[in-house]
């Protein structure tokens, strides 16, 4: 991937032949802080971070010129501070960013029915049905920078490929504020040079059974003979990979992306060994989550618990349920028992998150003959229903309504 | 190693010893079958540290010896060779299988790292084979086919008495079944054992037609066992660990509410109805004094209903039952008429199970005392 501060940066500026580049992959350049530079014009040019005030806040976003000091996201405060004492500390605007979301959307849909939203500030289009009205795929690339910029002041970077996987690639050469043409025929040959992390899928420990092969590059991957990447990385993802790095990902754009995953993390402002309030914690967040898993009509089967220890190390566990869910309480039993299973009960944990994924639309009617979740089923419904008409708050579990006091004598067991 | 075998008798030995291996090992020796020559015969057997089989036949030893070669290969050559003796022998690392005008030459994989086999000890009872593979079948098809619960992947076997009881679900179906059990004069405590299904329903098959079954239910090393016996032939699995839900209680004690149907009338009207449901879509059943309505509604593009005879006591009765998990049940039955159920529930936002029985006549309950319980959907107007 690229260095994240644009010192790499490649874009297209001849012509080139892209009528069989149909996917787009466009990207917002450090949404949140452009977004906050938006109200901030005097801050054009400088250096500057997008986080919540707070000793051990992480950074959320930072602007080109922070990142050239190595500010890279999720990197803390503190230590973005250091290698940039210059930046300036934005508080972050989460509605501004919503709305400016659905305003840059807006222009992708306009342009053409098949836009993929991966996140809040990215999405994939395909343009192939829009050639005829607006021609070609580099042309309308170039459509949707200019009006991205002139109807929000915002930039955008774009890559336009024939598959997914290398727009996004190329999206991600041509930061900042660049365009990224990489044509079928020459797809291999902008891949072959790229390291293996660069692949979808390709993380710390891939990348470290892939070098003990002696493979460094997309391009090595592609001349490994498919057996040989299957026998260390397994059946499917060796032949993931091996397509990735041929170049082959079949994956349509395809508009109606539901979402992956619900959940909730939370930074303590010091990190909290004690297990009762970790649980409680959890007790929060698998609530709202679940209260966001029914607002959606969904329901989830893999609940995970991550961790993140006071060295930075982070660990996820996650557990699959027999059914899917959408209950609290179900979540949270999920989660603690992760919790409990881990053995780390006194060890100073400095974030802690709750996530529902394997999402899938909530299946009205089907019954189980027993259901240990009944009843906690049918509360939640309740406290659903109490909190549309009075309000989110009003009515909740009795550990979460004095969550500072530690627990005295009678208080409620845990479970 | 060195003998002569009958070709069939050899054929269908190797068949057997292979077919509870998995389609995939992890660790490719397991994909072996070891073969023994002693003095008294020729043992043939399989494992793969989950399940093992075991048989014995007859075959002339010209020299005794053990060699280990790929299951299904051999399993393939065996059921093809032509009608003449059958003669193995090894040859340093290859084995030699001479039949007829037909040689096979196979590599021999190292015998010494087979694990051993799990070995029976005493007998804890017997039951009549053909009953015990209806039964296994027929309750075998509640069983969940999902890992993430793999208690209810197996079928409780419960023995008491002269009893042996079969129980499986998985959640929206309980089925279950009692077949006379012969404990002999071994102790009379009742004993339970979690099976894996699709192990037993294959034991099911390949030791159905022997007359009857001795099952062994050990428990060695820390590692429950048990193991079924007939005709020279075993085959033993692992236990599945853990409690198995407490379903028996979901049964109503008594019901007054049932109509009785043609079995066979049933299963084609829902077959035939639910061609127009979308997946996972359910059937609207209607119970009156009239007959049976089935319904397929839901779907925008087909409808679909069908009238069928049904004999009611009791008060009319609208459910919605997903047609796979009815047509499991009425599979199940095996009896020309079958008698479905309505229990009540205390909880008014949850339809109460439906209970499929046999039924021998008409006008006759089915002494089969096979019993397959379904949680109805919600009814969705």
């Amino acid at each position: 991937m690229g260095r994240a501060d644009g010192s790499d940066r490649r874009v297209t500026t001849s012509a080139v032949d892209d009528s069989t580049a149909t996917i787009l992959h466009v990207d917002m350049d450090a949404f949140f802080a452009a977004v906050e530079l938006l109200d901030r014009p005097e801050l054009r040019g400088k250096p500057a971070i997008v986080a919540h005030a707070g000793g051990r806040s992480v950074v959320t976003s930072a602007t080109y010129e922070a990142r050239k000091f190595g500010v890279r996201s999720a990197m803390p405060v503190a230590q973005a501070l250091r290698l940039c004492p210059n930046a300036v500390l934005l508080e972050p605007h989460m509605e501004k960013y919503r709305d400016y979301s659905a305003r840059v959307m807006q222009i992708f849909a306009e342009v053409t029915p098949l836009v993929e939203p991966l996140s809040i500030d990215e999405a994939f289009l395909d343009v192939a049905g829009a050639r005829r009205l607006l021609g070609s795929p580099a042309r309308i690339a170039a459509l949707v920078r200019s009006r991205v910029s002139d109807e929000t002041g915002l930039t955008c970077s774009i890559g336009v490929a024939a598959t997914k996987f290398v727009a996004k690639l190329a999206s991600g050469s041509a930061k900042p504020d660049g365009l990224l043409v990489v044509p079928e025929n020459e797809t291999l040959a902008y891949l072959r040079p790229l390291p293996v992390g660069a692949l979808w899928g390709v993380g710390a420990s891939t990348q470290e059974s892939l070098a003990r092969l002696g493979l460094r590059t997309v391009g090595d991957l592609a001349d490994t003979p498919l057996p040989v990447l299957q026998k260390t990385l397994g059946e499917a993802s060796g032949r993931k990979l091996h397509d990735l790095a041929s170049g082959l990902d079949p994956r349509p754009v395809t508009p109606e992306s539901r979402e992956k995953s619900v959940g909730h993390e939370v930074t303590f402002e010091r990190d909290v060994a004690d297990a009762e309030t970790l649980r409680r914690e959890l007790l929060r967040m698998a609530a709202q989550t679940a209260a966001r898993l029914r607002g959606s009509g969904l329901v989830g089967r893999t609940v995970s618990l991550k961790l993140r220890f006071s060295d930075f190390r982070t660990v996820t566990r996650s557990r699959t349920l027999a059914e899917p869910t959408s209950v609290g309480r179900r979540i949270y039993e999920e989660v603690v028992a992760a919790y409990d299973a881990m053995g780390v009960e006194g060890v100073p944990i400095r974030l802690i998150g709750v996530r529902v994924e394997q999402l899938a639309v909530a299946e009205g009617g089907r019954l189980a003959l027993w259901d240990p979740d009944e009843e906690w089923r049918e509360a939640e419904r309740t406290i659903d229903e109490v909190s549309a008409r009075f309000g989110r708050g009003t009515i909740g579990p009795a550990s979460l309504v004095r969550p500072k006091t530690p627990p005295t004598e009678g208080a409620p067991a845990r479970r | 190693m060195r003998f002569q075998a009958n070709r069939d008798v050899f054929s269908e030995a190797v068949s057997f010893a292979v077919k509870l291996l998995p389609q995939r090992t992890t660790l490719p020796i397991l994909s072996g079958i070891l073969i023994e020559a002693t003095e008294t015969g020729l043992v043939l057997s399989s494992f793969d540290y989950e399940v093992s089989a075991q048989t014995e036949i007859a075959a002339d030893i010209e020299e005794p010896g053990k060699v280990l070669v790929s299951g299904r290969l051999l399993a393939e050559i065996a059921s093809k060779l032509p009608n003449a003796p059958v003669q193995f022998s090894t040859e340093e690392t290859k084995v030699v299988v001479r039949c007829g005008s037909a040689n096979f030459t196979l590599l021999s994989m190292p015998v010494e790292e087979y694990p051993s086999i799990p070995q029976i000890s005493g007998q804890s009872g017997v039951v009549p084979a053909e009953e015990f593979a209806t039964a296994v079948a027929q309750v075998g098809v509640a069983a969940s086919r999902d890992d993430v619960t793999p208690v209810i992947t197996g079928v409780q076997l419960e023995v008491s008495d002269n009893k042996l009881g079969l129980v499986a679900t998985d959640r929206y179906r309980v089925a279950v079944r009692e077949i006379d059990w012969d404990g002999g004069d071994s102790s009379s405590d009742p004993v339970t054992a979690l099976v894996p299904a699709r192990t037993l329903q294959e034991i099911g098959k390949v030791l159905g037609h022997s007359g009857t079954i001795a099952v062994s239910i050990m428990n060695k090393d820390d590692r429950e066992l048990i193991a079924f016996t007939a005709n020279k032939r075993t085959v033993t699995s692992l236990l599945i660990k853990g409690n198995f839900p407490p379903v028996r209680r979901l049964f109503p004690e008594t019901v007054n509410n049932y109509a009785v149907i043609n079995t066979n009338d049933l299963i084609e009207a829902t077959r035939r109805v639910s061609l127009v449901l979308e997946r996972e879509a359910a059937l609207r059943f209607t119970f009156t004094i009239d007959g049976l309505t089935l319904e397929a509604i839901g779907s925008e593009q087909a409808q679909a209903s069908e009238s069928i005879d049904a004999l009611l006591t009791g008060e009319d009765t609208v459910v919605s039952l997903k047609p796979q998990f009815l047509l499991d049940g009425l599979s199940a039955v095996r009896s020309e008429f079958v008698r479905v159920s309505f229990t009540k529930t205390e909880n008014p936002n949850k339809p109460g199970p439906v209970l499929i029985t046999s039924q021998s006549s008409k006008d006759q309950a089915g002494s089969d005392n096979y019993k397959y319980l379904l949680q109805p959907n919600l009814l969705l107007r």
